[in-house]
């Protein structure tokens, strides 16, 4: 036994009666998790160093004097660990009477209700009634600039945002003012969060509802919300994050952990701009026919048409304007329906790139990037190239006065004119808005945001990571991959794809850069593509 | 030099058995300004200087303010550990750490400006708001409390005539409360400036502010 014992990198200790075996190193807090415990803890943030300076994760460590904080305190072998003992109880009932002391206890108003680790704890553990007569200290609330506002009262002082800002922002602009009961969080006087690149992500860890959003202030409860896994669509970085969704509007992001693409966080950027994927006016009916002639028509017979007339041109010059912000499976499918339709002399997309970098310097893996659209990779490795200027215009001159067969999926054409397609013998607009430049479209065909569908992007990485439906499409908008894949079906005489993961099986098969990889294989985390082609 | 003498309040050391003044014990500076070089390490933080010059304006630093600056910075490891002395050499200057004194002590160190303000809010013996001349402080903890704090708290605020906290309107004078000032054995134990006036009763509070206002008028 003592020689296994010093060969294994694992210790094996007790808690709560159950024996469990973690790494050397693994703190209580998280070996207790493992067993599905959690101990109610603030300040402790996986993403942060630990103070264990809240004193509510403390447990009971046989043999050891006092109550342990379970944050630091690491697990040795023949520990016998009690989260749930009289005395842990007994002092974590005391600490949550302290904390309780001066908050104000306004839950019914407060954004955090439903989430709230306060609420959470002292609901589980906390005494029935409050022994406290005397007037509570009040604070009101500060405007700390950025979208944080800071309501001083709630705050429980586990100064996970002034962690945040100095070791993951790398830029200490919050810090506890004052002391004892007058203590607050602040910024230095009237210098607030502005200019600060991803000081929203203080929002998301504080425990309770003192650093709330100005965005989301008062906007929908907790409890009210659809979380959906997804992606960030917002830069090439692709941030794992969730959409919370009521009355299927996006209300607000959150970052979702990736320790490989985004840690727990997200920039300020990518999660101020969701108003674009609630925005109204959609396409929501096919229709065919140009300019006057454009009557709505239902997705059986638009399709049949289409069908017929790529038949019919087929052999003409193809040309296809793609989109960064389309999945995988969409680009794949429109690059099969392009070749399917005749010889395709150019796939282009084009994308907003930003001027600079914005980097999170305590966890350099996570870069907004200068590509503004998630799919940048992706469309680069099904055959697309970038074209036009570094706003997401210009670049498609080639292609306005085009005479064979132009193919537009999801790029609204803002910059183009009427004429737009005017000489095209067939010209399809697969889109989420209507535009003028579609107006000489011979169909136009309403698809769905990445909101809206299932399907997959390659970040900044190289790492393919699926995104799930949060939203329903308006009307009959159908995802991208649906439409493309059907046409595709019928030209090349292969069945409709049943679901995205049948087209991304496809395209697996049809792209040695993703060899290897399968929906299962990308999970919720995703998979990086070298690795898993040199693997497969 | 006799007249300058005082029974009660009495001074840290002065037992009644000698016929000494304080000045023929430390010396006739131990009411004096503090040295612009801070005086020797040895003694330097207990010195019990009564006269300070404070210059709200004074820039930081120059000329033998920033050698000792200099000295600080030298002292320790890292920034941080700097900035205690480094903010008390700013109090020590200008009479009170401003916003605006923090954010020049932070660019000095090298810290966060908000870092600074965390450390200048967490100590209460750097004043954030300007004092007067004299900061009077009366411990009301509980040795001098039993033994009358309360009362002479109060006949300080009367006989300078402000509230707890503010400045008298000849600028002379705050009086404040302090916790426990360590002198448990001589209650009711004031800090005025950096000097302990021990001892002190309601009755002697007048004679105090006397000796402060002439203190003033001798070329202060």
């Amino acid at each position: 036994m003592p020689d296994s014992g010093r060969k294994a990198n694992t210790v094996t200790l007790t808690i709560d009666g159950q024996e469990v075996t973690v790494p050397k190193g693994t703190s209580l807090l998280h070996a207790a998790e493992t067993l599905g415990t959690e101990v109610p803890h603030y300040c402790y943030h996986p993403g942060l160093t630990a103070p264990a300076q809240c004193r509510i994760c403390l447990v009971e460590v046989e043999g050891a004097p006092k109550l342990q904080p379970s944050c630091v305190t690491m697990a040795q072998d023949g520990q016998v660990v009690h989260t749930e003992s009289p005395a842990a109880k007994r002092m974590r009932q005391g600490v949550l009477e302290f904390y309780l002391v001066n908050h104000p206890l306004d839950c019914p108003i407060c954004d955090m209700s439903g989430e709230c680790k306060l609420q959470d704890y002292v609901f589980d553990e906390g005494r029935e009634k409050g022994r406290g007569r005397e007037p509570k200290r009040v604070f009101g609330r500060d405007d700390f600039g950025g979208d944080v506002l800071y309501y001083g009262d709630r705050c429980v002082m586990c100064t996970r945002c002034v962690r945040f800002m100095d070791e993951v922002a790398r830029d200490s602009r919050l810090t506890v003012v004052d002391r004892g009961s007058r203590a607050v969080i602040d910024t230095f006087f009237d210098r607030g969060l502005e200019g600060a690149s991803f000081a929203g992500n203080v929002v998301d860890i504080c425990p309770v509802g003192a650093l709330v959003s100005k965005d989301f202030l008062h906007k929908a409860r907790a409890w009210d919300l659809d979380h959906t896994q997804s992606v960030c669509p917002n830069c090439s970085q692709g941030c794992n994050i969730e959409l919370h969704t009521r009355d299927n509007l996006v209300q607000r992001l959150r970052p979702r952990e990736n320790q490989e693409v985004n840690g727990h966080w997200m920039c300020d950027y990518g999660r101020a701009n969701y108003e674009w994927m609630n925005r109204p006016g959609r396409l929501e009916e096919p229709a065919a026919g140009r300019g006057a002639k454009r009557r709505a028509v239902d997705w059986k017979r638009v399709l049949e048409h289409l069908f017929v007339q790529l038949r019919e041109g087929s052999g003409a010059e193809v040309k296809v304007v793609g989109s960064a912000s389309a999945s995988n499976e969409a680009l794949a499918g429109l690059a099969a329906v392009g070749g399917a339709a005749g010889d395709v002399s150019s796939r282009v997309f084009r994308s907003r790139r930003a001027a600079d970098e914005v980097p999170l310097p305590g966890f350099p893996s996570l870069v907004r990037r200068r590509d503004l659209a998630p799919n940048v990779d992706g469309a680069g490795l099904l055959g697309f190239e970038r074209t036009g200027d570094d706003g997401g215009g210009g670049g498609l001159e080639d292609l306005a006065g085009h005479d064979g067969v132009l193919v537009v999926l999801g790029d609204e054409l803002a910059d183009q004119g009427e004429d737009f397609g005017a000489g095209a013998s067939l010209y399809v607009y697969l889109g989420t808005f209507d535009s003028p430049a579609a107006r000489n479209a011979d169909f136009v065909l309403p698809v769905t945001t990445f909101a809206e569908e299932e399907g997959s992007f390659v970040n900044a990485q190289g790492r393919v990571q699926r995104y799930w439906q949060g939203m329903q499409a308006p009307g009959s908008a159908r995802p991208a991959w649906l439409v493309l894949g059907a046409l595709a079906a019928v030209l090349g005489g292969d069945g409709t794809p049943a679901s995205a993961e049948d087209v991304f099986a496809g395209l697996v098969a049809a792209h040695p850069a993703f060899a290897g990889l399968t929906y299962d294989a990308l999970g919720d985390q995703g998979a990086a593509l070298q690795k898993e082609a040199a693997h497969g | 030099m006799s007249e300058a003498r005082f029974q009660n309040p009495g001074w840290a050391g002065n037992t009644g058995e000698f016929d000494l003044t304080e000045a023929d014990v430390r010396g006739s500076d131990f009411a004096g300004e503090p040295p612009l070089d801070g005086g020797h390490p040895s003694v330097a933080p207990s010195l019990p200087f009564m006269l300070v010059k404070k210059d709200p304006d004074a820039p930081l630093f120059e000329g033998p303010y920033l050698e000792r600056f200099e000295k600080i910075r030298g002292r320790y490891p890292t920034a941080r550990a700097a900035l205690l002395p480094a903010l008390n050499l700013a109090q020590e200057l200008r009479g009170h750490v401003s916003p605006e004194t923090m954010d020049e002590v932070a660019g000095l160190l090298g810290l966060s400006d908000a870092f600074v303000r965390g450390v200048a809010t967490f100590y209460t013996m750097y004043n954030k708001r300007p004092v007067g001349r004299f900061l009077i402080q009366v411990c009301t903890n509980i040795s001098c409390n039993l033994c009358g704090a309360d009362k002479v708290l109060a006949a300080f605020l009367e006989h300078t005539g402000t509230e707890l906290g503010q400045t008298s309107s000849d600028g002379n004078f705050t009086v404040a409360e302090a916790e426990c000032l360590a002198a448990c054995g001589f209650p009711t134990c004031v800090q005025i400036n950096s000097r302990y006036f021990e001892d002190v009763s309601v009755d002697d509070v007048p004679a105090v502010l006397e000796r402060l206002k002439r203190e003033v008028n001798d070329g202060f």
